[in-house]
């Protein structure tokens, strides 16, 4: 049995949870998979998990881990995983998970395998594909020793949209643990960001972003109608930001955000390398820029060698068609 | 303010092979001794050790047999001896090979090495010896009482681009040591505070620089056999520009390939990383990168000036050990084995020195002393005068330095030095006089083709550097001159010799041309301290552990 632990903060789900989900499904193949949900009173989050084709949700309550303590964490699921003995412990790597996993492993003495971005499934010596020296190679790992295995799905390595529904909710159960608040030496205070960006690139579906090309700030009206007529977010390269024509937030790159949408329309940007390094992940690239010899047109799907001042507003008429 | 302090026997600013040297040598008088331990600490800048050291790197291993004996039982990471020595002068696509190698460029017996990888094992043995070594700390400021070095304020934390405390504001620690030994590499920042102080150089010859800049590069199999040595003179460089190119074969088929220039040229539209990737287009260079892959970047000041412009390096509490002694054969290419011995040097003078119970400027002079009985002397002096004779330009300079190697570096007097600098023209006498067009943009600029060659910021993104963009500017520009005087005189040429887009004049709307500093892409090299020849911009460490990542460098 396969064991997925789901996350939650204040009983909403983290979405990396269904990435997960969906990659234990593939390598599940038809074998029983079990959501284990630890908190407490978290059952909405849970029904709400209940919808994936899963053998069983079973919540994991303690009052002491209502808030999320590495010690407490590992309590907790020590105990359960003991009670529910499965041959592999699948998780998101987010960054709670990278805080207790390595504990948890540790103090069960078995091997953990992390950021793992897929999988060759052979039984017992499936291999799991993770990325070393900073990307640069990728190594096929087989945890050795008794189960359970530990596993850590990394952030997209499997899509949350593919993760299989079930025909009837699957049923949730209930397991209690006993954790000794007195033995958890952590003592959470409210969580807080240092700076709140009011606006997610990330999570943008679709994206124009502007460049030097623009030339003046009178002109970010221009991409700013495609980016309406898009429904896009509208974002920049560094000089933009620079400028201050748009805030820093809205900087994609390497001293900006990482950003993979769905269409990703860059006008006016020439393509240096620390631009392309946040935004190369999107699906469908568009680019326009005067220079035919602009590395932008390397990474672009399709490419207008032209001027953005022209082709924009023609786009801009066709849309609105 | 409430700042923490820690009270030292021995401070070492700067964890590079120069104060590793002293470190180590520290352990070793210590145990030899059997003494009462001394306090020592080590303060590097970057985040981890090695990440900031950038050389070709030919090492001469003298020193380090000398300071670890058993260093091949102890597995230094000597990439590979060197096999072959090549020296060729370099004409627009032709190549002239010498006929023998030049005596100082013969390199029997000496090792390929990554500077990163080497002083990231030394780190080890430091460590190993019970050192503190604080990664990610810079020495910020001085402290002093009077005339006299009493430690070192490592630099706040947390500050913000308008100069307000963050959430996580640290102030920077005090450490007080009874010697403070400064290894901060090439144009040390707070060794330049001393110089000023203390006039350091008086008597001295000015200071002489050089800008380093380099890529490692993954070959196809079999292009070039580990430990192969190339040197060139000429293309791209005119007779009145000094400097050359060098290729590096190391192990993995990977190749240091780079192009050194002195920071002492005459034409203000020069780009000293124009030349290289122009460098890189001559045949003999092209044949060997192409089809292969551009990995890491890099770029570095060095000291060029020799036996004459090396200052008093030592005063009240404190001395100078390493490039910021200016302690570099400019003639060999290597400064390494000479940063080594002086960190060992220093290390027994200030150990001496503390058990003691002196650590005066009169005591600590033995430093000096030893300095000029060492094989440093030996080394340096009979080519003091080489650098020198460049600046009459290249056909002189190689006449007087085949010259000095019968004579011993023979000659009537000193020759003159220069602040490299004050060689700088400005465009109207540069370009003026012979009627020249002034160009565009730099004089030697040339169309990247992203395979062979690149331009400033890819090369910057492959330096791997990063800093808190939320922290102030830390290249100070005190003045105004950029946007009038500057741009008039000499076009700007920050725009230029920084090697990584630091510097770049931008028209602001309703303001005109102003310049902008992209701080974060700094790569620490110093050379825009060097360089700027009003001398206004002052180099001042950027928050602890920010700067280029030099892994395997």
């Amino acid at each position: 049995m396969i064991l997925v632990i789901a996350e939650q903060r204040n009983g909403k789900l983290n979405r990396a949870t269904w990435e997960t989900i969906a990659g234990a499904q593939q390598l599940a193949a038809g074998a029983d998979l079990v959501v284990a949900l630890p908190g407490s009173g978290v059952g909405e989050a849970a029904a709400e998990l209940a919808a994936a084709q899963v053998k069983e949700v079973v919540t994991i309550e303690s009052s002491a881990i209502e808030s999320y303590t590495p010690d407490g964490y590992t309590a907790a699921l020590q105990q359960a995983i003991a009670a529910l003995s499965p041959s592999l412990v699948v998780l998101p790597h987010t960054y709670q998970t990278r805080d207790f996993a390595p504990k948890l492993a540790a103090r069960m003495e078995r091997a953990l395998v992390t950021d793992v971005t897929g999988f060759k499934a052979a039984g017992a010596d499936t291999a799991f594909v993770r990325p070393m020296f900073q990307g640069k190679l990728t190594a096929d790992v087989v945890p050795q020793g008794p189960a359970p295995h530990f596993v850590t799905f990394q952030i997209g390595a499997f899509r949350a949209d593919q993760a299989a529904k079930g025909a009837a909710p699957a049923p949730v159960r209930a397991m209690s643990v006993t954790v000794d608040g007195s033995a958890i030496r952590q003592k959470p205070e409210a969580p807080f960001q240092e700076a709140r960006q009011a606006v997610d690139l990330s999570q943008a579906e679709r994206i124009v972003a502007v460049g030097r090309g623009i030339k003046g700030q009178e002109h970010m009206a221009v991409a700013q109608k495609l980016a309406d007529a898009l429904g896009a977010e509208l974002a920049a390269s560094r000089p933009i930001c620079d400028a201050g024509w748009l805030p820093m937030e809205r900087q994609i790159g390497s001293s900006g955000q990482t950003v993979a949408p769905k269409l990703y329309v860059a006008l006016g940007i020439s393509g240096a390398i620390q631009h392309v390094v946040g935004m190369k992940g999107s699906r469908t690239i568009v680019a326009v820029n005067k220079d035919a010899d602009a590395p932008i047109f390397e990474v672009a799907d399709y490419g207008i060698a032209g001027d953005l001042f022209e082709i924009v507003p023609a786009i801009v008429a066709e849309l609105a068609k | 303010m409430e700042r923490e302090t820690l009270e030292v026997d021995v401070l070492i600013v700067g964890g590079g092979p120069a104060g590793l040297a002293a470190a180590l040598r520290l352990a070793q008088l210590q145990k030899e001794a059997t003494c009462e331990p001394l306090a020592i600490a080590v303060l590097e800048k970057a985040a981890e050790m090695g990440q900031h050291m950038l050389s070709g790197a030919v090492l001469d291993p003298s020193s380090l047999r000398q300071l670890v004996p058993d260093f091949e039982a102890k597995g230094a990471p000597l990439a590979s001896p060197v096999h072959a020595d090549r020296v060729y002068f370099l004409t627009e696509t032709g190549k002239i090979k010498f006929p023998f190698t030049p005596p100082p460029l013969v390199n029997h017996g000496n090792y390929v090495i990554s500077l990163n990888k080497f002083v990231k094992w030394m780190a080890g043995l430091v460590e190993a010896e019970g050192i503190d070594v604080f990664t990610g700390f810079p020495g910020a400021g001085l402290l002093m009482d009077g005339d006299a070095v009493v430690g070192v304020r490592t630099g706040d934390r947390g500050i913000d681009k308008h100069g307000e405390h963050k959430p996580a504001f640290e102030p920077g620690a005090d450490i007080r040591a009874k010697v403070t030994i400064f290894a901060e590499g090439v144009r040390g920042s707070l060794t330049k505070e001393l110089h000023r102080r203390l006039e350091l150089a008086k008597g001295r010859q000015p200071e002489n620089f050089g800008i380093g800049l380099k890529e490692l590069w993954e070959l196809p199999p079999g292009r070039l056999p580990a430990g192969t040595v190339i040197h060139s003179m000429g293309y791209p460089l005119r007779f009145e520009e000094y400097g050359g190119g060098f290729i590096y074969g190391l192990p993995d088929n990977q190749a240091a390939v780079g192009f050194v220039v002195g920071l002492d040229y005459k034409d203000p539209l020069f780009d000293p990383h124009a030349a290289f990737q122009r460098y890189k287009t001559h045949p003999l260079v092209k044949d060997l990168l192409d089809g292969g892959r551009m990995v890491h970047y890099g770029a570095k000041a060095l000291p060029y000036g020799g036996w004459y412009t090396i200052p008093r390096c030592y005063m009240d509490g404190g001395l100078i050990v390493g490039d910021s002694a200016s302690l570099l054969n400019s003639m060999r290419l290597k400064g390494i084995h000479l940063a080594m011995k002086s960190g060992m040097l220093a290390a027994e003078t200030a150990f001496d020195a503390i058990r003691a119970g002196d650590t005066s400027a009169a005591k600590l002079r033995d430093y000096q002393t030893k300095l000029e009985s060492s094989s440093i002397r030996k080394e340096l002096y009979p080519v003091r005068n080489n650098h020198q004779a460049f600046s009459y330009g290249f056909l002189p300079g190689m006449m007087f330095a085949g010259l000095s190697l019968l004579t011993g570096g023979w000659w009537f007097k000193p020759l003159p030095g220069h602040a490299g600098h004050d060689e700088m023209r400005k465009i109207g006498d540069y370009y003026g006089r012979s009627g020249r067009a002034v160009p565009e943009g730099a004089s030697n600029a040339i169309k990247p083709d992203r395979k062979v060659t690149f331009d400033k910021l890819t090369d910057v993104h492959h330096s791997g550097t990063r800093h808190d963009e939320d922290q102030p500017v830390h290249l100070l520009v005190h003045t105004e001159v950029c946007h009038t005087i500057c741009t008039e005189e000499y076009g700007n040429p920050c725009q230029r010799f920084c090697p990584a887009n630091v510097y770049e004049m931008v028209v602001v709307e309703g303001a005109g041309r102003q310049l902008q500093i992209n701080a974060s892409n700094c790569v620490h090299c110093k050379t825009c301290d060097i360089m700027d020849p009003y001398q206004v911009i002052t180099w001042v460490p950027p928050e602890g552990g920010g700067g280029p990542q030099y892994d395997g460098m």
